[in-house]
């Protein structure tokens, strides 16, 4: 039985500990007395997930078997998640390949001719082929590539079709084509609470004017957290939207779900708590954290970017959506959940080398502002680990560097709108717009593989509750130029960056780590 | 004249003497009678094209310890060549996938890159078990080229001038032993990258071994090193395969090589042909992997 999740208190015997930095690893110590959250070890996978996929097929949830509802004649659509999740990219094969080959097999027993299977994007950047093939496997990706296998344009005007508005005035758009399905069959992956559900088609397929009914600063804020789907604004303009398009489209719904199992065995001094590292460990962090200090950038990225995750698929579900995605959260919880008690002054993190949306690329700095003061601070339930005024420090280099191809309006974003203002609701009054209908960043998002010119809006609106509720955020190791554009302060070491935050909360603060990844989500009491 | 045989008695000098007179009488003789040096008479029909002869099947090729050596050759340099100088799109692999018997692969010729590029797209386990027809009197003219052309790329001289009992024999003998065989029916390099008329020869040997036909299409490689050129130049290609084609019964050889012929040309063509290139429930049944069965003992 998997270990669950613990909060660890630092006493004079406990091992200095790793914090993940940029594509580079470091260990420090804590003070005595802080606590460090640990997540749950990874639960043992299914042992046969072909077998499981066919169950959940054959037995969906609220919903009449996937086989009776193909037919000769019908015209049928699959859409996937794209490369942002699992973090990093799982071994060969997906769980979304199986899940497809299986579904792909029924479709063609019942004689369906008429298919079409869409990477949905929603407004990230267009896959290579490569990365697609790697998510569909082989057998799909030659079968269907590229005339039936293609991915989701939100800027095509012909592509896609406005459906109507929720009661709250959301607007809702979809893809044409699957909007025209008799039967979207949606191909899922989650891995924190935050995917999946409505969300999938509400997001994934959808344009700009779908999207940012909720990818908006108003609707981030008011989400405590967007990592918990029932407190989240978020999610909750998600569904509307979603159930407009149930409205319109006959979907049927897919959520798979995986392990923690997040780093292959050469890093797994990076999944093992510290007082579990054997000599190997110890020896692979030195020669790991010796080879991230002297290595140029570029082919440190190379060997952490080739690392795939050796996740293990831990429930598989279908059918109809809420019935689904309550199911797919009880798994997801049930992996990540750490219960903690009570908040803190100060809180540490290290920020690692990949987020969703810089796979292949170096994480720029509005990513790291999105992965630390978003993604990573908001893994929490009821209330945030950190006490509202308290002190965010995170680690990463916080480098002046961007990927020219996949982030195009990030430099723009950082070089024009953040030398401006930090201000999330300043920036979404006065900027998104024209950075949102640029033609040149739409052509790029069309036709390269950059984020839609509108993304890095919405990864520095991700980050909006953190920085409005921390009452200090610091990076340690940052480029100092860098960190004060992004509108924080910066510190060389983790002691200095302890006794900045004690200007902030006092001497003698509470300090709590959040050791991750593996990702875990803080149930705080 | 000729020379004295050994036990005439004569010895030394004036045996020697003999030979050689005997040599240059016999050269001489022969200078005049095929016009060394003077116009070949216009009384005597035009030259036919050189007919080698009957070179080895090169059996050699296709038996270990080559094989091996051929496949370490081909994965450590002429797939990465090939994959670095025309980065080719393969579309239906599928079909050539899980070949359960030999096949002849037609492709429409303009480059020597096309051998390249078709192994280039076929899997592992049909690579290895395919021969490349090549023409005898270009490939085969100097025997050393011909053998390392052979240990390359598995080739087997092809005569284009004739001898059609014989090769439909050669060839058929490797299909019947398994081999896969690669043939280019238009029979040369075309010239300015059209496709050209297909001889019969692909349908003769198809409707007598009873050989399914995979028709190919290769579009690009005229770009990496056309007729003429020498060294290759990056270029990107296309491999096309299509769905394998059978004659029908009481198809004739020349009926059958037209319809190959029309298929390499409809795969040329975008969009694709759902006739030619299977839909996509056939193609996704074809490229089933083979399920493994484990029996009682």
């Amino acid at each position: 039985m998997a270990r669950p999740g613990a909060v660890i208190e630092v006493d004079r015997n406990t091992p200095p500990t790793l914090f993940h930095y940029g594509e580079g690893v470091r260990l420090e110590r804590l003070p005595l007395g802080s606590r460090i959250v640990y997540p749950p070890d990874p639960l043992e996978p299914i042992a046969h997930p072909e077998r499981a996929i066919k169950r959940a097929l054959g037995k969906p949830l609220d919903d009449d078997p996937l086989k009776s509802l193909l037919r000769r004649g019908m015209k049928l659509t699959l859409a996937f998640d794209d490369l942002s999740l699992p973090l990093p990219p799982m071994a060969a094969p997906d769980v979304r390949q199986l899940v497809m080959e299986e579904v792909i097999d029924m479709a063609a027993e019942a004689g369906v001719e008429d298919i079409h299977l869409i990477a949905a994007l929603g407004l990230h950047r267009r896959m290579t082929q490569d990365e697609v093939r790697h998510i569909v496997g082989d057998r799909i990706f030659s079968t269907f590539w590229p005339d039936r296998l293609y991915q989701h344009d939100g800027e095509d005007p012909d592509e896609n079709v406005y459906i109507g508005k929720t009661a709250q005035g959301e607007e809702v758009t979809l893809n044409k084509r699957a909007a025209e399905s008799d039967l979207v069959i949606y191909v899922n992956l989650t891995l924190v609470p935050m995917d999946g559900g409505h969300k999938s088609m509400a997001t994934g397929l959808a344009t700009y004017r779908g999207i940012r009914a909720h990818h908006n600063v108003k609707t981030l804020l008011g989400s405590r957290s967007y990592m918990n789907p029932p407190d989240s604004a978020l999610h909750h303009s998600c569904i509307r939207q979603g159930q407009l398009i149930e409205d319109t489209v006959r979907v049927f719904h897919i959520e798979t779900t995986v392990n923690n199992h997040a780093f292959p065995s050469i890093a797994s001094f990076m999944q093992k708590r510290e007082t579990d590292w054997t000599p190997q460990d110890q020896a692979m962090f030195l020669a790991m954290k010796q080879m991230t200090d002297i290595a140029p950038p570029a082919f440190k990225r190379g060997v952490f970017h080739a690392m795939r995750a050796p996740y293990g698929l831990t429930s598989v579900n279908a059918g109809q959506v809420d019935a689904v995605h309550d199911k797919t959260l009880d798994a997801v919880r049930n992996q990540i959940s750490v219960p903690v008690e009570g908040q803190t002054d100060i809180v540490t993190m290290g920020v690692p080398y990949l987020g969703p949306y810089n796979i292949n690329a170096p994480m720029n700095p509005v990513l790291v502002v999105c992965m630390a003061a978003g993604y990573l601070f908001n893994l929490y339930r009821g209330k945030p680990v950190l006490r509202e005024g308290g002190v965010l420090i995170f680690e990463h280099p916080c480098r002046y560097e961007f990927d020219a191809v996949q982030h195009p309006s990030y430099i723009d974003f950082y070089d024009e709108v953040l030398a401006d203002t930090t201000d999330p609701f300043e920036i979404e009054k006065k900027y998104e717009q024209r950075f949102a209908e640029d033609p040149w960043f739409i052509q790029l998002y069309r036709k390269s593989n950059a984020y839609h010119g509108v993304h890095p809006f919405y990864a520095h609106y991700w980050a909006a509750f953190a920085m409005q509720y921390a009452g200090d955020i610091i990076v340690v190791g940052g480029e100092r130029e860098v960190v004060h554009r992004l509108g924080f302060k910066a510190a060389t070491t983790l002691e200095d960056a302890l006794e900045m935050a004690e200007q902030t909360v006092g001497r003698h603060p509470s300090i709590t780590h959040l050791r991750v990844p593996p990702i875990m989500l803080c149930d705080v009491q | 004249m000729t020379a004295k045989p050994w036990y005439s008695g004569e010895r030394g000098v004036t045996q020697l003497a003999g030979a050689v007179g005997a040599l240059v009488n016999d050269v001489q003789r022969v200078r005049r009678a095929w016009h060394w040096d003077t116009p070949r008479p216009h009384t005597w029909p035009e030259l036919g094209a050189v007919v080698p002869p009957p070179a080895s099947d090169l059996g050699w090729a296709r038996q270990e310890p080559v094989r091996t050596i051929r496949y370490l050759i081909q994965h450590g340099l002429l797939l990465p060549f090939t994959e670095a100088m025309a980065h080719p799109r393969v579309e239906g692999r599928e079909w050539v996938k899980e070949l359960d018997r030999p096949v002849i692969f037609a492709a429409n010729h303009s480059s020597h890159a096309d051998t390249s590029l078709i192994l280039h797209a076929l899997t592992d386990t049909a690579r290895d078990r395919t021969v490349v027809a090549a023409a005898a009197d270009y490939w085969f003219k100097r025997p050393l080229m011909g053998n390392i052309v052979s240990l390359f790329l598995n080739t087997f001289p092809f005569s284009r001038t004739g001898g059609a009992q014989g090769q439909l024999h050669a060839s058929s003998t490797l299909l019947k032993s398994g081999w896969n065989l690669v043939l280019f029916p238009e029979g040369s390099r075309s010239q300015d990258g059209r496709i050209h008329e297909f001889k019969p020869g692909v349908g003769h040997l198809a409707n007598e071994t009873r050989t399914p036909v995979v028709p190919v299409h290769i579009r690009g490689a005229q770009r990496i090193m056309p007729k003429g050129q020498k060294l290759p130049l990056p270029a990107p290609a296309r491999v096309r395969i299509g769905k394998p084609l059978t004659p029908k019964p009481g198809e004739g050889s020349r009926e059958f090589t037209t319809r190959v012929e029309k298929a390499v040309r409809t795969l040329a063509e975008t969009p694709k042909s759902q006739d030619l290139q299977g839909t996509w429930i056939e193609r996704w049944r074809a490229s089933k992997p083979r399920e493994l069965v484990y029996g009682d003992d």
